[in-house]
């Protein structure tokens, strides 16, 4: 049912979209992912076809094309296999990650900082990845990009990777939010703090992936409570991969009646979730 | 509006920001608000030459012989609840506007932020129906409900969750998620904001009449946020993730008024029956008001509503932006139609940081 939704779904150009109208390249790889599985079709070739046929010179993705520079999506396209994109072109968006990082934690930012006697950003030594260039770094995209490095890292290791993975992930240890669990990357404003939301801590948990420390515990009970209270697909994918991934999903679970997968990015997760994971 | 068809170059970069994860360094933005003025005097990052001979230019400006603002009309309406007598109150206060919509396209942007049900967080559904009756039997081709959050992806459960599948028949066919519609690259004439290139859905972009319908709400970045503010939600987080940093970054008073500019017809129906105060526009408490305000002027409707607040609009940085660039904010300038601001005004409860912005004698 979830794979003869993908393939209905698909653009004639190869891609597709988040619900209707034209390909972006966040439900592209989340659709090929899922299909990944399936074998070779003809489909999954025009997918990926149309991923190779979107990357910008610089080696990232946009994240439509046309639309912007390469964003936080190239660490979703790092997580297709290398063998399935090529190695310059999968190796190049590695590369992409590795220089990316959060505005306010880059040289110049410092240096104004420091001219104009001011702090400078806590995040400095432990940067993580925005959205878009030239903005903060947030929980969702350095979650992102810590699971493509380490996966790259699996396969290929790599001091100099596994160092930068390790770095996006203190830098989501120090935006937990005071209960456990994350916002979008913020802890707290004007001294209120901010929730932590079910979906973003799904996402972090994954990147947590084999980390060993008591200050991802209550992250890991708000995980459970959020998956059994959480009637949004959304949440229910991310939470179950990011709580399998910390062997915390318990054997045989299934998301609630009633939760209703409407986006290509949901029904594919909810595939991926069930498979075992992103890659 | 299309794509490509206003060319201009940035005349003025405002005010520089130093933000933070959720939006600013509070010492800067403290330091912008406590000096008041016509614009902000610290450094914006890469400012050039140019800009800073054109700022020096829009500064010399803001004491210039401007013409006056045209006068706007903005309309007060009490609604003690959110019940059936609301669908005829909004007929009878769109038509009060004589709004002539027949064979428009008309989009209704609410504002969707959390899942609370029963908060005052989000625009009530029955308002947004009721708008959306409303317009359809004023004749429009075709009425759509559009948003795209700033914090939730799942705006469909979001939407949910917030009562519209349950309060608007077929609310899915008439949808449109913002965050994920395809977009197109816009330029602006008279851009204040840092912002690089800005690309919006083309739903907003094709509407005839885009009708912003915003909670009357406390801000905790900007102090009010309204109908202007709403539009914040037309920025498609599919290209500038959630949160849309990018607007923080170019300035979010700046961008306000960049968005607002950006849709040239425009109607404001501000939910004010239950607001927000306090610590908004998340984690605020639910203030009652009991009231709609409509207008076709946005800045005249916020102007009005933080004056229903409590709240000077002269301090509202946004509002002074845009009553610098020409929008009419004062109150002297608005001809108020139907309840009086007297007659409805209520202090809406300001975080210390915004305590000045409370008009006197309050």
């Amino acid at each position: 049912m979830a794979i003869e939704f993908l393939l209905k779904k698909q653009n004639p150009d190869g891609g597709w979209p988040y619900l209707r109208g034209g390909s972006w390249t966040e439900p592209t790889v989340y659709a090929v992912l899922a299909l990944l599985p399936q074998g070779e079709t003809a489909q999954l070739k025009r997918g990926i076809d149309w991923i190779l046929r979107t990357r910008n010179a610089d080696g990232g993705w946009a994240s439509r094309p046309g639309v912007g520079e390469s964003s936080w999506v190239t660490a979703l396209a790092a997580l297709i296999p290398a063998e399935r994109l090529g190695l310059p072109v999968h190796a190049k968006a590695i590369d992409w990650l590795m220089s990316a990082r959060g505005e306010d934690t880059t040289d110049l930012y410092s240096l104004r900082q420091w001219l104009l006697g001011r702090s400078g950003s806590a995040d400095r030594n432990n940067p993580g990845w925005p959205w878009t260039q030239g903005a903060a770094a947030w929980v969702g995209p350095t979650a992102m990009a810590v699971v493509a490095l380490d996966t790259e890292c699996r396969l290929r290791p790599s001091a100099r990777l596994a160092q930068r993975a390790e770095s996006g992930r203190n830098f989501l240890l120090a935006h937990m939010c005071k209960e456990g669990g994350w916002n979008h990357g913020a802890t707290e404003a004007w001294g209120y703090d901010a929730p932590p939301y079910p979906e973003t801590t799904g996402m972090a948990l994954l990147a947590m992936r084999g980390t060993q420390s008591p200050r991802i515990e209550p992250a890991l009970s708000l995980g459970r409570k959020f998956l059994a209270e959480s009637h949004s697909a959304d949440a229910q994918n991310w939470l179950r991969l990011g709580l399998r991934a910390q062997g915390q999903l318990p054997a045989g679970y299934l998301p609630p009646d009633g939760v209703a997968y409407r986006t290509v990015s949901e029904v594919a997760l909810d595939r991926l979730a069930a498979a075992g994971g992103l890659a | 509006m299309t794509t490509e068809n206003i060319v201009g170059q940035p005349i003025l970069a405002a005010a520089a920001f130093q933000p933070s994860r959720f939006g600013y360094d509070s010492r800067i933005l403290r330091e912008s608000r406590l000096k008041g003025g016509c614009s902000q005097d610290w450094l914006p990052r890469n400012m050039t030459r140019r800009e800073w001979i054109a700022g020096a230019a829009a500064l010399a400006g803001c004491t210039s012989n401007r013409p006056a603002p045209a006068p706007q009309s903005v309309s007060i309406v009490r609604v003690p609840a959110y019940d059936q007598r609301i669908y005829e109150t909004v007929r009878r206060m769109l038509a009060g506007h004589g709004l002539d919509v027949r064979g428009r396209n008309v989009v209704l942007k609410p504002n969707l932020v959390e899942f609370e049900p029963g908060s005052s967080i989000n625009t009530h559904p029955m308002l947004v129906h009721a708008a959306y009756e409303a317009f359809r039997a004023l004749g429009a081709a075709s009425v759509r409900i559009a948003e795209g959050p700033g914090h939730r992806r799942n705006t469909l459960d979001l939407a949910d969750s917030a009562g519209y599948f349950k309060t608007v028949p077929g609310f899915e066919n008439i949808f449109t998620d913002l965050n994920v519609d395809d977009v197109s690259r816009v330029h602006l004439s008279r851009q204040v904001s840092r912002l690089g290139k800005l690309y919006l859905p083309n739903t907003v972009l094709g509407a005839d009449l885009l009708v912003s319908m915003p909670k009357m709400k406390t801000h905790h970045w900007v102090g009010a946020t309204l109908s202007m503010k709403n539009l914040f939600g037309t920025v498609p987080s599919g290209v500038y993730g959630w949160p849309k940093n990018v607007l923080h970054w170019a300035g979010i008073d700046q961008c306000i008024v960049d968005l607002h500019q950006a849709y040239p017809r425009q109607f404001a129906l501000v939910d004010g029956i239950i607001g927000m105060e306090g610590n908004g526009p998340i984690q605020g408490t639910p203030k009652t008001a009991g009231v709609l305000v409509a207008g076709r002027d946005p800045a005249a409707v916020d102007a009005t509503c933080c004056r229903i607040m409590r709240i000077d609009p002269a301090k509202v940085v946004y509002l002074r932006i845009a009553a610098d660039k020409g929008a009419q904010i004062a109150e002297a300038g608005i001809r108020q139609t139907g309840e009086s601001i007297a007659g409805v005004a209520t202090p809406f409860a300001l975080i210390p940081y915004f305590r000045s912005y409370r008009i006197e004698n309050s």
